[in-house]
Formats: C-alpha cells, structure tokens, sequence
C-alpha cells in the first residue's frame, strides 16, 4: 500500500486527501492506461440527439400553436371576455396615474358631467345638458334626475361639487389641466354651476375626463382595490396586473344599461399570449393587437373581423431645439424631407396613418399638412450640404427612445436617416431614463415617443417643454385660441397654429398609430375608436351561431 | 516552438478523430471563417431596411428571408456572428483570469484569507449573472461590456468554485511542499504545479461558459440591456423577431437554430480538448510525447 502522504491538511480542505489505492507501483504501460480510458464518444452523441429532439419539439409546438382551432358554442353569452394590454397596478383613479384605468373605470364604474364619443365630441353624462354664458366664463349644468351611486345612495348636485372641489383641493391627478378654475355650486339638487377665471375653450373636454368624475361623498371604501360609481358596472373583482371583473349593477340609473351580465378584462402583457389566447376562444376581442398579428384573424372572415380605428396616438420624433445641431432648422427639414413616412407605415402593416403636423384627426385643428414635408431625399440632400454635412461628411445623430416602441422603428430611422449623411446612433432605453435624460433634462438630439394624449397642442405652446421649441406667434395663437368662445374660431386658430409649428420643424409627426382590435364574429357594440383612453362597455354583447 | 506546433497537431489529430471533436472543431471553424468574412462581404449591405419587403419568405435574393424592418436575416446573421464570436472570446479571458485570481486566494497559504475567500466566493456565487447585467445597464447602458463583464464574473465564481478542490489537493501534494521548502514562491507554485492540475477542469468549465455567454447574449439583448441597437448580433435578430413567432415562425427558427448548434459545438469541445490533452485518455499523446523523449535522449528502445 502507498504511504499517507504527509499529514498537513489545511484548514478550508473539503477532504483530507487520502492516499488512492493504487493497483500498481510499476510505471505505468500504454496498455495499462489504454484499459483505464474513459470512452468519450458516447456522450456527445447524446447531447446531439438531445439537441435534435428538442428542436423538432419547438417545431411541432409552434406548428400546432399556430393552427389550434379556435373554439365555438352556440347561443347568447351572459359573460363576455375581453384582452386588453395595460394593466392598472390599483383602482385610484383620483392618485394613481396611467391610461389603463381611464380606459376601464371611466364611463364603465365611474360616470363624468360628461362624456366623449367615440369622435372625440363631448356627449351628455350625468349632466343631460348645460349652457356657456356669452364671455365663456360660467357653465351651467342640468343634471339628470333620479341618479344613483351603485351603493343606493343618491346622485345629486352635492356630489358633483364635492367631488370637484376634492379635485382642486387635494390636487388630484390631473387636477392641473382643469385650467383657469375659479368654483363650483349647486344652485338647485339637480343644476350646478362651474365659474371660470378666464375662458378656457378645453373646459368640457377635459370634464369629460378624470377632472369631471363624481363620487360618492357618504360611500367609505378603499379606492385602491374597490369602486364605487353610478356607471352601468361594478368591479366585482380586481387582481392587479392580471384581471378585472365586471357586473351589470343592478341600480343603475340610466340609459346605458349593461347588455352582458358579466365582463371579464385580461391583461397581456405578451403579444403572442394575447394572440393566442383569442385564437383558443379564451377571450372574444382583442385590444389592441399589433397589425402583424392580426394578419392571421384578418384571412380568417368567417369566425374573426378586425378593424382600426381612429386615435389620437402621435408617434413624434422630436428635434431637440437647442441641440448642437438640431437647433439648425435646415438639418431638421431636412431630416423631414428624407424620412419616408409611407414606408415606416408599410413596414407596420399598413393601418396608420401619415400625419404632418402636432394635431390628429380627432382632435379639434386638425388639417392635413403632411405635404409640407414630402419624402424628398434631394431636397433632403441639398439642404444638408448647405448645413455642411453629406454622405461623405455625415453628422452624427444620437436618437434616445423608451424600449416599448421596439428597436424597428430605431433600425428603419437609421437607414433612412443615412442615405442622406446622418449617422444616427440609436439608444434604445428604459422608459424611466427616457423620462430622465429626454423629458427632465433635456438631453438629447432626436427622441421618439407616442404622445397619446388627445387635446395636447399645449406642448407646443409651452417654451419649457422637453422640445426646447419657442415661437412666440404659436405660444399667442394657442393662447386665444384656449380664450376662444366659439368652437369654430378656436379650430380655426389651432389650425393655423398647427400649421407654423409643422412649418417649423421642431419634430416629425411618424404618424398616427390607429389602434387594430380584433374580435371573434358576433361580438357586437365594443368601440375601435379611441378605445384605449376610454373603453364604454355598456353595449358590449357577444351571441355566437 | 516546433514541439509546440507538434503538440497542437496532435492533439487537433486526435480531437478529429472522433465525432464528438470533429463537430465543434467544424462549427467553430466556419464561425471564424464567416465572421472575418462578414467584416467585409455581406450578401446585402447591413443596415439596409425596406418597409416594403417585411418578413419575406427565403428567396434567392434574401437567402433566409427578410425580418420586421425589411433587412436581410442571413446578412445579420453572418454580421451577427462576429459579435458573438468577439463577446464569447472576451467573456472566457474574463472569466479565466478571475476564476484563477479566485482559486489562488481560496488555495493560499494564508489562512485567513483562504477561508474569507471561500465564504466570499459562496456569497458571490448566489448572485444570478442577469441581475449583474442589470445593475450594470444602469450606469453604462445596452453594451457588449455588459454582457462580458457580468457573464465573466459570474462564471468566473463558478469556474473557481469547481476547481477548488483539484487545486486543493495539488496545494496540499508532496510535490508542492517540497517546492515551497525549497524556497519556491506562492506565484511559482501557483502556476507551476496548481494551474496545470486544474486545467482539464477549467477547459471544460470555459466551453460551458462560452456557450452559456452566447445564450446570455441572446437573453439579455432580449432584455434591453446586452448588444446595443445596430449592432448585429444573434440575439438581436432573434429578439426582434420572437415577438411574431405565432405568425412567422420561420423566421425566429434561424437565429435559434445558430445559436444552438454554437452553443452545443461549444459545450462539445471543451469535452473533446480535455480528453484530447489529457494523456490519460489519449494514447496517441503519450506516443507522441514518448517519441519526442526518445529524440531527446538520442536512443530508442
């Protein structure tokens, strides 16, 4: 036997080392060793075949993902299950920022003064009608009668002061765009009347928002996690980030009574699941779902329709004005002029819209300016060489954007950018840095973002705003047209003042996303236009063949 | 340096030999041939996108078909494998240097620093590479340093871990305590009698790292915080093409495919250079080493 070895393991040994038995103290033979070779073909061989299987496992499962059938039974469904895609976190709409809880709470739960159709135009609500005094400076609300909180309680003109003047008070979430407020009384149950300190032409459109919300001022319960409203529904059931519940309230007040007993909204966050899960008849419409994967559901008209429709959805890529280079309006026309809209729209699949100035089609202003500038690579050529920069001299760009806009429209930029010798360096980032180096501190050449705010032309006007874009004439313009009485003349005004900002260049307008929704035949009354800032389910229905 | 060559050749020869050489050896032959290649031929100009030619089918003109912004897959594909072939390179010197550092601390004679070295590595180890990425994209943003430097720690920490105890044994063998009673220093020892002891583990741990990194290429750019955009890379084209894996899965199976046989041609070579380099499973070294021994001493049997 070999001898210990000798002794002096160490502190931290795992083993104290033993001596191996060892067969043999002669040298060691070739043959000797060749008996003791470990075989080493068997085991890569192995993994090939490991590897080999899974592949085609992937495949089939793709393959039979892609063609499950979707699932139909006859008949009127008493609960319809619809997929949208951003999830609230709570249910406080008073505190808690974000779309996704207009989109479901508001018109669905909570009931405003008034609504918005789905043009965008300003419809009676809890008011059934009300006046404008001729300087624009007081309304005058006729509320309907007999309304009640899903609670029992009554609805009246003391709720609706209340809640508004909570809103100012204690600065709510989007307490600031109810500009120019002076007060709010009840001058009867039923009348209240909103004063004004100086005309504000946005007035009814921003009460049919979150500002113009009432709530119930008896009823204690915790906003975050429930809701209590006098909208055609209740939240049954809330699991943040994942679904909502909806029933019909049985003490509904109104004409929009709920058409289906129950609604059940899914949030997917994945694209693919969402497709999936309206491929598998999990839910019956989907929204929004991106134009290249509804391609499947648009072959397919006998069980699925899929539409777009209008929004207010800006994707704007902004010139930083007081950037090195982008401060000279010729490298921002002249980025104008080489960037092929039609393209990038293509690219997507086709449903958006080109768009050439700051204000979209549902909003009011709204002129078509997208031949001011044309794709016009020449142009876009000839006023770069005067800038001093051309494809053998380029420039170098750098365009900061959120990850959630993907890394296309960055590559699409890119290649379009550099036929004209602008060498764009694209950071593709998390939202909270945009908001940090774009929005807060303005340090940038070129952003992009989706600015889906309806009534936005404000950005325009405000000099402090990230686009670093100050024109006097605009700032004026916007100005009267917000003291604006008369809805004619302030288009008229926006209009023009749409027409210089796009003049300008201070950005350029991609184009308006439309939002795609896909549904399984036989749903009936859910809204494509606008639906992802305000989604009114009263007269969602779904009756299968 | 004529022995060196030799030694090389053979052990070449000998990893050939069998499949489970010859594979990786082929893969990752044509990954260096097609990356130098790229640098300067690709079958379409890169950064070239057509809207008007989205996720086309493989023609003779786009090879493998175009993706979501109208580029050419198999042009990124080719481009892409340079940067991976750049960050697996990276990541493994990286990683063997660190791991070294690491195995020489938990392997020292100074007791306390050994022990604190091993608590440390333990501590290290639980931290997941992709949270190091992200913490790391926070300050620096989408990079390849990223990618490199996160996975080369990581597998670093692993590398050591596993080959502590090899190196123990070498550390606590007759033959280093004679050394270091003749007066050999700690670095001497280390390099001479430890490393050698370690290395066949330390290749196979590399080539699992090294395919590890290209799959932690592909994760993380799909994160947001690996290979910037414009960079070619195959973890870019495969993140921007899964999200319409539903609706064109064609097109995700190409990055996948090349991403998995890199990384299996990669987990197999470390295999097939340990048995390759280790005289104990290859006879043909033994002969070739006792043929030069012959040479030297001038007399054969």
């Amino acid at each position: 036997m070999a001898e210990q070895p000798g002794a002096h393991g160490r502190t931290g040994a795992t083993s104290s080392p033993t001596a191996p038995a060892s067969p043999t103290n002669e040298a060691s033979t070739d043959a000797s060793l060749n008996a003791r070779v470990k075989t080493p073909h068997r085991r890569p061989w192995a993994w090939i075949a490991v590897a080999a299987v899974a592949v085609v496992a992937v495949v089939i499962g793709i393959i039979a993902i892609v063609n499950r059938p979707a699932t139909q039974q006859a008949g009127r469904r008493d609960t319809v299950t619809i997929g949208l895609k951003l999830a609230p976190t709570n249910l406080d709409i008073r505190n808690q920022s974000g779309s996704a809880l207009d989109q479901i709470l508001i018109g669905n739960v909570y009931e405003g003064l008034v609504a918005r159709d789905e043009n965008n135009q300003v419809v009676p609500a809890l008011a059934a009608s009300w006046e404008e005094s001729a300087d624009g400076l007081t309304y005058t609300f006729h509320l309907n009668e007999g309304m009640s909180f899903s609670n029992g309680d009554e609805l009246n003109a003391d709720d609706v002061v209340w809640s508004i003047q909570e809103l100012v008070g204690k600065q709510y979430h989007d307490a600031s765009s109810l500009t120019n407020f002076g007060s709010i009384t009840a001058v009867d149950p039923n009348t209240v009347e909103l004063r004004l300190s100086a005309p504000n032409s946005n007035l009814l459109w921003t009460l049919a928002g979150r500002c113009g919300l009432v709530f119930d001022q008896d009823a204690e319960y915790d906003m975050k996690t429930e809701a209590i409203g006098s909208g055609p529904y209740l939240v049954s059931e809330f699991r943040a980030n994942d679904s909502i519940t909806l029933k019909a309230n049985p003490n509904y007040w109104g004409e929009h009574r709920a058409a289906t007993e129950t609604v059940v909204v899914r949030y997917f966050t994945d694209d693919n699941a969402a497709v999936n899960a309206l491929a598998s008849g999990d839910v019956q419409v989907l929204a929004p779902i991106s134009e290249n994967l509804a391609g499947q559901f648009a072959d397919d008209p006998d069980h699925y329709t899929v539409q777009a429709g209008d929004g207010t959805d800006k994707y704007v890529l902004a010139f930083n004005g007081a950037g090195e280079h982008t401060s000279d309006p010729r490298i921002r026309q002249a980025i104008r002029y080489a960037i092929d809209h039609e393209e990038l729209i293509a690219s997507r699949g086709g449903a958006d819209a080109p768009l050439g100035g700051p204000i979209p089609s549902l909003d009011p202003g709204y002129e078509d300016l997208t031949d001011l500038y044309p794709h016009d690579v020449d142009k876009a050529l000839e006023l770069m060489a005067e800038a001093g920069y051309g494809p053998d001299n380029p420039l170098t760009l750098r365009l900061e954007y959120s990850n959630t806009y993907g890394t296309d429209l960055g590559d699409q930029l890119r290649s379009q950018l550099a036929q004209i010798g602008i060498d764009l360096q694209v950071e593709v980032v998390e939202f909270s840095t945009w908001l940090q180096d774009v929005y807060t501190n303005k340090d940038y050449d070129l952003s992009l973002v989706d600015h889906n705010e309806s009534h936005d032309f404000y950005q325009w006007a405000d000099p402090e705003y990230y686009y670093n874009y100050d024109n006097p004439e605009v700032q004026s313009l916007y100005a009267q047209a917000l003291a604006a009485t008369d809805d004619a003349a302030r288009d008229d005004l926006l209009r023009q003042a749409a027409r210089m900002v796009s003049e300008d260049a201070p950005a350029d307008w991609l184009f308006n996303y439309r939002i795609t929704t896909a549904w399984v035949n036989g749903v009936e009354g859910f809204p494509v236009n606008l639906n992802q800032t305000q989604l009114p389910l009263w007269n969602l229905a779904y009756e299968s063949e | 340096m004529k022995a060196a060559i030799g030694y090389a050749a053979t052990v070449l020869r000998s990893m050939w030999r069998h499949a489970g050489g010859r594979f990786p050896l082929v893969v990752l032959g044509l990954w260096a041939a097609i990356s130098v290649v790229s640098l300067f031929w690709t079958p379409q100009p890169l950064m070239r996108t057509d809207g008007y030619h989205t996720w086309q089918s493989p023609s003779a003109e786009h090879w493998l078909g175009t993706d979501g912004t109208g580029a050419d897959v198999f042009s990124w594909l080719m481009a892409g494998s340079r940067t991976d072939l750049l960050i697996v390179i990276l990541t493994v010197l990286v990683a063997a240097a660190l791991g070294l550092l690491f195995v020489a601390a938990m392997v020292s004679r100074h007791t306390a620093l050994a022990g604190a070295s091993v608590v440390v590595v333990d501590a290290l180890i639980s931290i997941p590479t992709v949270l190091i990425a992200l913490v790391l994209a926070v300050p620096m943003g989408a990079s390849i340093a990223v990618i490199v430097i996160a996975c080369g720690f990581g597998y670093g920490l692993n590398l050591a871990r596993v080959a502590r105890p090899q190196a123990l044994l070498a550390a606590q063998s007759d033959y280093v305590e004679s050394a270091v009673s003749n007066g050999a220093s700690g670095a001497y020892v280390f390099f001479r009698h430890i490393v050698p002891n370690i290395l066949p583990v330390m290749l196979v741990q590399l080539s699992l790292s090294a395919g590890t990194a290209v799959l932690a290429e592909s994760g993380l750019t799909y994160l947001g915080v690996g290979v910037p955009s414009g960079t070619p890379s195959w973890g870019h084209s495969l993140a921007t093409t899964v999200r319409f894996i539903t609706v064109y899965p064609l097109t995700v199976l190409w990055p996948g495919l090349v991403v998995t046989v890199a990384v299996v041609a990669l987990n197999l070579f470390g295999d097939a250079l340990r048995d390759a380099i280790d005289p104990v499973t290859n006879p043909e070294l033994r002969r070739a080493a006792g043929a030069t021994r012959m040479e030297e001493d001038g007399h054969g049997r």
